[in-house]
């Protein structure tokens, strides 16, 4: 069963330097992306940095990234 | 042989033994082709495993065979054609890097989008060839900057990595041009994981396999935790190392941590029913 699982940009604003969520995921479901993909001279740029769910068939719904997350930007739903 | 070294070994022992895989010609193909086509030439966007979505996961998770089949076959056929990399043991890559110049050290992407691993903290992967002197061209990338190397600390850092617990690997921008080195584990390498957990060839294994020797293992077990690619476990029954060899990627990371010699790399070609299984 796949979870869906969304991470608030509002709310997460600086991932990159945050990374608490990949870092307790038990099993790195979790991945640190770019709003703009790889686009010249933007993705360096910390602002473009997000989180989202990619290894979703990974997700044991332990909730630990939403517990960890300082932010509560993140739900995790079956 | 790999349909690799079929291809593009010309002569040579191994398709990466033919400097030809390394030459500016096939860099400057790979950039004017992505620019002809009006894409960015960014060497990141060359990979294949960005295009494996939710619906691939879905596919896997409704036990949709077909769709899966088909999924994996386009991206397998796009990541062959633009980037893919080949186990290859440190003595392979130490020949490598005796041929090929320049060398530089930058920041590993896989392991920034898993754990978010700070530049200074990331520097384990290297790129190789003309593509090194632009890198400017491309910062993120080339994330935190590059170190470029001369062979001597490249073989000196690939060893120091191998030894760490990290596998080698060679990776084509462009097949056949080779020009990234690097050093792999799983859970963290792209890679290894989309091989490993999905069954996508996006690392080929490479043209070894590691044997175990029981009459030499004495069941010390400080092999077991090098292998990144469940193919090495241990049996309770016999108190050895025991290695599927249809799993076994051919790194040679077991082999050099056994202080029994117990390990052996053989030629994959050499057994019959391991000669095709790449």
């Amino acid at each position: 069963m796949l979870p869906t699982i969304t991470v608030n940009n509002k709310k997460c604003t600086d991932p990159l330097s945050c990374r608490k969520c990949l870092l307790i995921c038990p099993t790195h479901v979790l991945g640190l992306g770019t709003k703009v993909g790889p686009k010249k001279h933007q993705e360096i740029d910390p602002s473009q940095f997000i989180v989202a769910g990619v290894r979703f068939e990974k997700c044991t719904g332990c909730m630990d990234c939403v517990n960890v997350c300082p932010k509560s930007a993140i739900q995790v739903s079956f | 042989m790999c349909i690799w070294c079929e291809r593009y070994a010309d002569g040579y022992q191994r398709w990466y033994f033919n400097p030809a895989n390394y030459a500016r010609k096939l860099y400057k193909i790979r950039r004017e082709e992505t620019e002809a086509l009006g894409a960015e030439a960014n060497p990141q966007a060359a990979g294949g495993m960005a295009l494996l979505t939710r619906g691939f996961l879905e596919a896997l998770d409704r036990n949709d065979h077909e769709a899966v089949a088909k999924m994996k076959h386009d991206v397998e056929q796009i990541a062959w054609t633009t980037h893919f990399g080949q186990v290859v043991p440190l003595e392979d890559i130490l020949k490598v890097i005796d041929m090929i110049y320049p060398i530089a050290l930058m920041t590993c992407a896989c392991r920034r989008s898993m754990l978010g691993i700070p530049d200074e903290e990331n520097f384990t992967c290297m790129g190789m060839g003309p593509g090194m002197y632009k890198w400017e061209r491309w910062p993120d990338t080339y994330r935190g900057g590059i170190q470029f190397l001369t062979p001597d600390e490249a073989k000196d850092i690939v060893t120091k990595l191998n030894k760490r617990g990290l596998v080698q690997t060679l990776f084509t921008f462009g097949t056949p041009y080779l020009a990234g080195i690097c050093n792999c584990d799983y859970p963290d390498c792209s890679a290894i994981r989309t091989t490993i957990d999905y069954g996508i060839h996006f690392l080929w294994k490479g043209h070894h396999v590691a044997r175990v020797d029981n009459e030499l293992c004495n069941g010390c077990a400080s092999c077991i935790h090098r292998c990144q690619f469940k193919a090495l476990s241990f049996s309770a029954t016999q108190n050895k190392a025991y290695i599927d060899l249809f799993q076994c990627f051919g790194c040679g990371l077991c082999v050099s941590e056994c202080p029994q010699d117990a390990i052996t790399m053989v030629e994959r070609a050499s057994f019959p029913a391991l000669a095709k299984v790449w």
